[in-house]
């Protein structure tokens, strides 16, 4: 029974916490233009984080060792060094547009502008981080995050023809008013919104700031391929909801009240709390991870002591650039930027940064030395070899398509 | 006896002390038996291994060059008790200056702000 309670929440949180600003913003900005005609992605895009999240724990479990020290270790400190500039960089990028998620969310909630949620919304993260113990941090906001199911709820709700649905996704057209390449431009985001780096940094350090062993491994498995798949489901439903409201009336998605107008229309305002909630969850969960992925992949990078784990005093290093990288954050923020705008731009730029992440993780699962008999098998080498050629190819066209369509415009 | 290739298992691994505390990175080795910019004879024996060096290398590991020695830490070979995926040391006195910005930052911010020496709850 308790093993069976242990499985459900985990499930539970793997759902409830899959999705982050990235995923929000992205699938209503492309449900609003293109309808279901890139929800193709999103199923790419969860195949290919399953694959690799469940690569990079395994790692984690039979090696003891993160996915940043394995990346210094077989890429050398020349290569690897330049892999986490890049790394750091975009991390921090998703760390500010979480926190200017959750900040855009309260001001939703609350008519206060967002410039006085975000000190707020960043002390909580760090008041969370530095005293919330890993598991309660991972469980309240993933279960809370669950309140995003509102999404799917609303598409019912709106009593959708669902054949016309089902064929905008099976047979995929590029409307009219959109070229080649704005839809090839916001395939690869949309990609790189579902495979964000951070959240394989983030998964290999949480097995050892767990302390999984072998036993735990089926049961991280199982969370990683139900609980990511209906997280990807709920991505498929903000999608949908865009798709039947902002689409018919040519509604631009610029600011978090475009992305919850569906719900509100499908449920009226009870409905819409649940979203706010769900929002605010989901994007300060996010937060929290990638706060801790700057601070993993840098302490992993240099051999410093890391973790939740250990008390504050055990690993100052690790806890002041954490602080440091809130900080950075909240300071770009408080340029005026619009968060949004800095999340479109982060999931491009995950999507360019994919290849450093998933390469060395692919090289490692296959390292006896490393892994024992628990090496990558035949079937999973031949998908991640597949994905490794996409997550390539998106990766080097990322850019071109960036300058071609002025950023999607 | 199994082989190990210095470049493959030891250079750029973690090291940890006996209790499994991150110490930092084996930045490089000390050699003995050779000298430095003459040939090896074929026939000499083997080079031995005889310390880690750990320390602030990272400019010069990316960038070229040698730093001065006070750089670097010699951690004896003598107390590496295993290398894996990680390489272990013995229990020892010894303390490690690689930490000198760790115990710093410890001592005179981590450590006075409330919470900071005691568990997560």
């Amino acid at each position: 029974m308790k093993k069976i309670f242990a499985v459900a929440l985990g499930i539970l949180t793997a759902i409830g916490g899959f999705l982050d600003i990235g995923d929000l913003v992205m699938n209503a900005v492309v449900g609003s233009r293109f309808g279901l005609a890139l929800a193709w992605v999103v199923v790419v895009g969860i195949i290919g984080i399953c694959l690799f999240a469940e690569m990079a724990g395994r790692v984690a479990v039979v090696s003891g060792r993160a996915t940043f020290e394995i990346i210094r270790e077989r890429l050398g400190p020349r290569t690897a060094g330049a892999n986490l500039i890049a790394s750091f960089f975009i991390n921090l990028m998703t760390l500010t547009a979480e926190i200017g998620g959750v900040a855009l969310a309260l001001q939703l909630a609350t008519d206060v502008g967002r410039f006085m949620w975000v000190p707020v919304a960043a002390f909580a993260v760090w008041v969370v981080i530095w005293r919330v113990r890993f598991q309660i941090m991972e469980n309240v906001t993933g279960l809370l995050g669950l309140c995003l199911i509102v999404f799917a709820v609303a598409v019912f709700l709106l009593h959708p023809n669902w054949g016309e649905l089902a064929h905008q996704a099976t047979a995929p057209v590029i409307p009219d008013k959109e070229s080649a390449a704005t839809y090839w431009y916001f395939a690869i985001a949309l990609f790189g919104a579902a495979m964000t780096p951070y959240e394989v940094f983030f998964f290999s350090s949480g097995a050892v700031e767990e302390r999984w062993t072998d036993k735990d491994l089926g049961t991280a498995r199982l969370n990683v391929m139900v609980g990511f798949p209906l997280g990807g489901i709920l991505s498929i439903a903000i999608a949908s909801s865009a798709a039947l409201i902002l689409l018919p009336s040519q509604i631009d998605v610029t600011s978090l009240s475009q992305i919850v107008m569906p719900v509100l229309a499908a449920g009226g305002k009870l409905a819409l709390a649940f979203a706010i909630i769900g929002i605010v969850a989901a994007t300060f969960g996010a937060a929290l991870e990638t706060t801790l992925s700057a601070g993993y992949i840098l302490a992993q990078f240099l051999g410093w002591t890391w973790g939740k784990f250990r008390r504050p005093a055990q690993a100052a290093r690790f806890h002041v650039v954490m602080f440091v990288a809130i900080v950075l954050g909240v300071a770009v923020l408080f340029t005026g930027v619009d968060p949004i705008m800095v999340t479109e731009y982060s999931v491009v730029f995950s999507a360019i940064a994919l290849p450093l992440t998933y390469l060395p993780i692919l090289i490692v699962a296959n390292d006896s030395q490393y892994m024992g008999e628990k090496t990558n098998g035949r079937l999973i080498n031949v998908l991640g070899s597949v994905y490794l050629v996409v997550i390539l190819a998106a990766s080097l066209a990322a850019i071109p398509l960036m300058i071609v369509t002025g950023a999607g415009q | 006896m199994t082989k190990l290739d210095a470049r493959l298992h030891l250079l750029d691994r973690q090291l940890l002390d006996d209790e499994d505390a991150p110490v930092g990175i084996v930045d490089d080795l000390e050699l003995e038996g050779i000298e430095e910019d003459t040939d090896i004879d074929p026939s000499a024996a083997a080079p031995q291994v005889t310390a880690i060096l750990s320390g602030h290398v990272l400019g010069t590991r990316i960038f070229g060059g040698t730093p001065p020695r006070s750089r670097l830490q010699e951690i004896p070979w003598e107390l590496v008790a295993s290398v894996g995926v990680t390489v272990k040391l013995r229990p020892t006195d010894m303390s490690f200056d690689v930490q000198w910005t760790e115990h710093w930052l410890r001592d005179h911010i981590i450590a006075h702000i409330p919470g900071g020496r005691h568990a997560s709850e």
